[in-house]
Parts: C-alpha cells; sequence; structure tokens
C-alpha cells in the first residue's frame, strides 16, 4: 500500500486509480482528508474488500451444497410431466371430441322423446359411438374417467405423442 | 483466471464445463471461488448481512439451475454479476414496497445546529449514513452505483452486465448522487456541508 504521504500527494478528485483507492479504503486516518478533496470519495471508502458471510465461507459454501443436493433429489423422484405443444393439442382435441360427442347423443335422445311419455320410461341408458373404437399404440396411456352412475357419458383420454391432431 | 504452470487451478469456463459433465464437486469449487465477490455485492446492495447471506446462497441455487443457459464465449463474471443484480433487485423491489406500506412517515431529519458541528470522517459512520442516504435510490440505481462506487466497475462493464446501454449507466449515477446529496442536506446536514465547501 502507498504512503500517507504519496497518496495525500496525488489524490485528485474522481481518481480511478487503484492504488490511490486502496489506500482510500484502508487508512482511517486519510479518509477525513480524501474527503476533503473529493466528497464523491465519501463512499467509495466503503468498497474494495471482498467480504465474508456470517458464519465463515466453508459453512456457506457447506449450505448452498446442501441446498443443491435436496433439489436434486427433488428433481430425480418427481415424475417427468412435460408435453410438447403437439401433444398437449392432442389431449384437448380428444378431451374435446369425446366429451361434445356425448352431449350431442344426449341432446338428440332428449329432443326424440315423445310428448306425454313419463319421465321414467325416458330415462334410458345413453349409447354413446365412441369416435376411436380401437386404437393402437406402444406409446399411449388410456385414462377412462370414472362415470358416478351407470348411464353417464364415458369418457376415455388417449395420451399419445404421435396421435393427430384433428383426430 | 487462466492456469498457468504455477497454478493448476482450472479457470471459470473449464469448471463450468466439468460442471455440466455432472460433476458436483467442480460446483462446490466455483461456489467456494466466488462466494466472497457475490456475497461483497450483495451485502452493499442490500446493506444487511443475514438478507446479504440468503440472496448469495438463492443466487448460486439459479445458478446451479442456469448453468446450461451459460454462454462459454462471454466473461463468466459478467454472467454472474448479471445474476447477482437480478436477485438483488428484485429483493430490493419488494423489501421497498414493504417498507414504503409501513414507514411511510419515519425519516431520521438532523436539526440545523447538527450542520455546524466539526466533521471527522468515521469509516463505521459512512456506511450507516449510506445506507440510510441510499434508501430513496430506485434497485437499479442503488446497484449501479454500488458497482461503479464500490466495486470500481467501468460504466461500459456495468452497462453489459445490465444489459443495458452506457449513457443509462451514467444517468443512473448522475441521479444517484444528486438523490443521495440532497438525503445528505436533509438528514445529515453535518455531512453534506462538505460538498458545499469543496466548491
Amino acid at each position: 500500500m502507498i504512503s500517507c504521504q504519496t497518496f495525500r500527494a496525488n489524490l485528485q478528485p474522481g481518481t480511478h486509480d487503484a492504488d490511490l483507492l486502496e489506500h482510500l479504503r484502508r487508512c482511517d486516518s486519510c479518509l477525513d482528508f480524501a474527503v476533503q478533496v473529493d466528497p464523491d470519495t465519501f463512499f467509495r471508502a466503503l468498497g474494495g474488500d471482498e467480504l465474508v458471510p456470517p458464519g465463515g465461507v466453508d459453512a456457506f459454501v457447506g449450505d448452498v451444497m446442501a441446498q443443491v443436493r435436496s433439489r436434486e433429489t427433488e428433481t430425480a423422484t418427481e415424475p417427468r410431466r412435460t408435453f410438447t405443444n403437439m401433444r398437449r393439442l392432442a389431449i384437448a382435441a380428444t378431451v374435446a371430441a369425446a366429451v361434445s360427442t356425448g352431449l350431442v347423443v344426449s341432446n338428440h335422445r332428449s329432443a326424440q322423446a315423445p310428448v306425454g311419455v313419463p319421465m321414467a320410461v325416458l330415462k334410458r341408458p345413453l349409447v354413446t359411438k365412441p369416435i376411436v373404437e380401437t386404437y393402437e399404440s406402444n406409446n399411449a396411456t388410456i385414462i377412462e374417467v370414472p362415470s358416478e352412475a351407470k348411464d353417464d357419458v364415458q369418457v376415455v383420454m388417449i395420451f399419445d405423442e404421435s396421435l393427430p391432431v384433428d383426430l | 483466471m487462466i492456469p498457468t504452470k504455477d497454478s493448476l487451478e482450472p479457470d471459470d469456463r473449464q469448471l463450468v464445463e466439468t460442471i455440466r459433465r455432472g460433476d458436483d464437486s467442480a460446483f462446490e469449487q466455483l461456489v467456494r471461488r466466488k462466494t466472497s465477490k457475490v456475497y461483497s455485492l450483495c451485502y452493499r446492495i442490500i446493506g444487511n448481512a443475514e438478507d446479504a447471506k440468503d440472496i448469495s446462497q438463492l443466487v448460486f441455487i439459479k445458478l446451479w439451475e442456469n448453468l446450461e443457459k451459460y454462454d462459454p464465449r462471454y466473461a463468466f463474471d459478467t454472467w454472474l454479476y448479471r445474476m447477482v443484480t437480478n436477485v438483488a433487485i428484485d429483493f430490493l423491489r419488494n423489501k421497498q414496497s414493504r417498507d414504503n406500506a409501513v414507514n411511510s412517515n419515519l425519516r431520521l431529519v438532523k436539526t440545523a445546529a447538527d450542520a455546524e458541528q466539526t466533521v471527522t470522517v468515521q469509516r463505521k459512520e459512512v456506511e450507516s449514513v449510506f445506507n440510510a442516504v441510499s434508501s430513496v435510490l430506485s434497485p437499479k440505481q442503488k446497484t449501479i452505483f454500488v458497482m461503479s462506487e464500490m466495486d470500481d466497475l467501468r460504466s461500459s462493464e456495468i452497462a453489459k452486465i445490465l444489459g443495458c446501454r452506457e449513457s443509462t449507466v451514467r444517468n443512473h449515477l448522475f441521479n444517484a448522487r444528486k438523490l443521495m446529496q440532497q438525503q445528505l442536506k436533509q438528514r445529515f446536514p453535518e455531512y453534506s456541508r462538505l460538498w458545499e465547501e469543496s466548491r
């Protein structure tokens, strides 16, 4: 570190000289002098040194690594649920097609009901013709949504990356 | 750091490559190497040791999660500093909105009589004065001020870190100085006299 004499002789307002800044940050007796020469050095006095986190570097690094390992474990145990946009569209199209087919068939049956027929007679089991009657794929996941009642519309979802969007 | 005959330490880019190949111990080495640098910047921006420690740890977790995105054509420290400033600025924004809600009317104002006292600058006090007057700065202004005045980074380097123009950095610096001088005048008149005397 340069001497106080050199520092005081060379200090100019707005200095970027590394030696002068180092002295400014280490020498208490010169701080007051420096601020009189250039008030903007007032806050520059705070810089320079690399600080150590509370508890020390070892403890800090240990904490970070523990968090990293815990996240690694979480990532490894979490099932992958990433879908491509195409796959999302295919899933949405399949579900929408299945639900709307069920509704159309249901409405059609209601509209055909003869006037004056008691409700008990009208309540016939709903028969829908599935859009996909057979499906073969090694990658597909097929989920059947459980029905609450025997006559409910049966919804079946097919998850398959190769399923066409315009099914 | 470039390895020399005296040092077999891998440089930052080599360490990142090793980590990408799945070596956790290389990541530990990188964290150890950068801890003081990251913590110092966080502490100076945030002004509180415990918060700075938490934020620094968060930076390293984000670093680990995003290491695949690092482009080795650019300096690793620039990328790291960008991450630090993003996390610290987010933290300050949240903290400022919380503090504003609670302490909107609390202001320490010193009397004119205090201004007449002879000023002897005490290093310890400079820190508390900085923490007080810098509270009026926006998180970005404060970050730029700290990087320029305390980390001695040039405007061009700060611009690279923040992904903005150099003129924007200089504007933020100018405004930060102006705002802090106003605050000094209002809250620490004994120090604000230093600026008046030197002109």
